[in-house]
């Protein structure tokens, strides 16, 4: 073997051993996306309240999840066209160009938090579930970009402040209402941030 | 006797342009090893728009807020606290351009050979860049490490290598720009079969080379003793022979020459499996041959016939080695037929077919004008020997008029073949997997001999 054949196979070997690392460190990700996706949907929904209306939440949450589960393990690369001879793997590709295209895990967040409020359940519970369903969109984020959890390094002080807040929003729950009204003035504040947060949605 | 170098690697010539002739082999371009030309720099524009990880963090954030006022419970407030911040955090200045700079780390690959693709991006500031590259055919792209993107391309030819698509995130993940880059073409050349052995004609030209010929001259093959005669160099007297007869003996050699050889690739027929099609097998099959004869300097001719006929006089030499491979690469582009007729091989002049000159043919023999061509030569008393290269059969369906129509095609290939042989034209089978020495052996353990 040449010293230029073997570089290449040297090179060859690195290249698989790094697509092999990047598509398991995908795998992890979508798998930690799927079990947190269900962990946050059964979470929310038990006890099921709300009637007619929360099943159907429950389920547009489940399918949701279930779509968005299948869209990361599907990958963003496109079928190449010479596959769409055969109706079934036509099908197939048609769904997943579905699940690529529907706002699944946005749709999911939406339920799972409606869901949440359908019930009363303890304060300490929705901070838990808020946990949890940000820990998703992480997860979520990192599968389907392929990227390594380090890069969430820049905004550990952002997400740790953030769920500082959200203790404290939970302790101001749990406090026992008294002179004054904490509730209203949260909302207050609350409807201001999302005042902030409605003008974040114009183009950057 | 060692060979002559011929390098694995050809070096990239500018072909000629398309068409009927010879080709021109142009400037030499860059040297195989020595990295590509870069591509020039060129500056692109950004629209940045919010990425996926944004849209559900706005999702999680609206959603939480919303259900707060509306139910007055501050825990949901507290939900959407952490999404509200990675939002709402001030945001570093982000490009509105950058400079993408492409460049092959080959000029040229043989098939199935690893190549690299070098990107260089300029003024991205803190953004993060994910290269993804969208292949075109025959091309396969391999795991990327950094900024390097390898590749393989599976089939010869002038290959487009596709787009590159850069996309880049802000430094939160908020925000992403995609960018499309067009990727430069790359000669990829037939990998030669493994072959060690070469067919030796008994009439041999007068012209210095490594064959022993039948003639005594100033090789290195001993052929007898004869007695010596003034004038005879005293160094090859033979000393044995010389005390057992009593008179001066002289040792005697070959002489050797070289040979002219002329290959002909017929590549008309790209049908079977792509990779392994009869085109490709012929192509493959007439560079291991040239590169065999070359290294011991024959002088090797080609003419490649595919939509037209396209040739190159024999040579000799590494730098002519090249020049076939180039002109093999001109006519394996299949980007569409050329503009002239196919013209026949009876037209080559003669300095493309010197009398005399062993002819190799790669044919499926599915072309009657290449049969016709072959019977031609034959009759113009070239020694020719067929490789035949057809590795396909009509596809059909499994019924019992496709079985019929196929038997019949199979006979008239017969057919086709044992005329061939009929005309004293050896014809060997080569499926392109195994080399090419076991085919040939029966026509390389001696020399050929030529007929007129």
């Amino acid at each position: 073997m040449t010293a230029r054949s073997a570089m290449a196979a040297r090179s060859m070997m690195r290249g698989r051993s790094a697509m092999a690392a990047r598509s398991m460190m995908r795998g992890r990700s979508a798998m930690a996306a799927g079990l947190l996706a269900a962990a946050c949907v059964a979470w929310s929904a038990l006890p099921l309240a709300g009637g007619g209306p929360g099943i159907v939440i429950l389920a547009v949450a489940s399918a949701c999840a279930l779509l968005s589960v299948l869209r990361l393990a599907l990958g963003a690369a496109p079928a190449p066209a010479a596959d769409f001879v055969n109706p079934a793997i036509s099908g197939l590709r048609t769904l997943a160009s579905l699940a690529r295209s529907l706002p699944s895990a946005e749709v999911m967040v939406a339920a799972v938090l409606v869901l949440e409020a359908l019930h009363r359940s303890r304060p300490w519970q929705t901070g838990l579930l808020g946990a949890a369903v940000l820990a998703y969109l992480f997860a979520t984020h990192l599968a389907e970009s392929g990227a390594r959890a380090s890069v969430l390094r820049p905004q550990v002080s952002l997400i740790a402040a953030g769920l500082g807040l959200l203790v404290l929003a939970v302790g101001a729950a749990m406090l026992p209402a008294g002179t004054g009204s904490p509730a209203v003035l949260l909302a207050v504040l609350a409807a201001m941030a999302a005042v902030v947060v409605g003008g974040l949605i114009l183009p950057v | 006797m060692p060979a002559d170098p011929v390098p694995a690697h050809p070096v990239p010539i500018d072909p000629g342009p398309a068409g009927s002739g010879p080709a021109d082999p142009g400037p030499s371009g860059p040297r195989r090893g020595q990295p590509a030309a870069a591509a020039g720099a060129r500056r692109r524009g950004l629209a940045w728009s919010l990425s996926p990880h944004a849209m559900r963090l706005i999702t999680l954030a609206l959603t939480g807020l919303t259900i707060a006022v509306l139910t007055r419970r501050p825990e949901f407030a507290g939900v959407a606290a952490p999404a509200v911040l990675l939002l709402a955090v001030r945001r570093p200045e982000r490009p509105d351009a950058i400079t993408v700079s492409t460049r092959l780390t080959r000029a040229s690959v043989i098939e199935n050979e690893q190549a690299e693709l070098s990107v260089t991006l300029a003024g991205q500031g803190d953004c993060v860049a994910d290269l993804l590259l969208h292949p075109r055919y025959a091309v396969v792209p391999e795991a990327p490490s950094g900024s390097r993107l390898p590749f393989r391309v599976t089939r010869s030819g002038r290959r487009s290598l596709g787009a590159l698509e850069i996309r880049l995130w802000d430094r939160w993940r908020l925000a992403t720009a995609r960018v499309t880059a067009d990727l430069p073409v790359i000669d990829c050349y037939p990998r030669p079969a493994p072959q060690q052995t070469r067919i030796v004609l008994s009439r041999l030209p007068s012209r210095l080379g490594e064959h022993p010929s039948r003639s005594a001259g100033e090789g290195m093959e001993f052929t007898g003793v004869r007695e010596f005669v003034p004038g005879d160099r005293q160094r090859r007297i033979n000393w044995p022979a010389t005390t057992r007869r009593g008179r001066l003996q002289l040792n005697t050699f070959a002489a050797e020459r070289t040979q002219n050889v002329v290959i002909i690739a017929d590549a008309s027929s790209d049908v079977g499996q792509p990779g392994a099609t009869p085109a490709d097998l012929a192509l493959r099959g007439s560079a291991a041959a040239a590169r065999a004869y070359l290294a011991v300097r024959d002088r090797v001719g080609l003419v490649v016939y595919q939509q037209g006929v396209r040739w190159v006089a024999p040579g000799l030499g590494a730098r002519h080695y090249h020049r076939l491979m180039d002109l093999m690469l001109a006519d394996a582009t299949l980007t569409g037929p050329l503009s002239r007729g196919p013209a026949l091989m009876t037209r080559l002049p003669r300095a493309a077919l010197p009398p005399g000159s062993l002819v190799l043919v790669f044919s499926p023999l599915l072309d009657r004008r290449m049969v016709e061509t072959v019977r031609d030569l034959r009759e113009r008393g070239f020694p020719v020997v067929i490789i035949d290269v057809l590795n396909a059969e009509p596809p059909g369906r499994n019924d019992s008029l496709s079985g019929l129509a196929r038997r019949i095609w199979r006979m008239e290939q017969e057919a086709i073949r044992f005329s061939l042989r009929e005309l004293g034209i050896p014809l060997v089978r080569w499926d392109g997997e195994q080399s090419l020495d076991g085919p040939l052996a029966p026509y390389t353990r001696r020399v050929m001999v030529s007929r007129r």
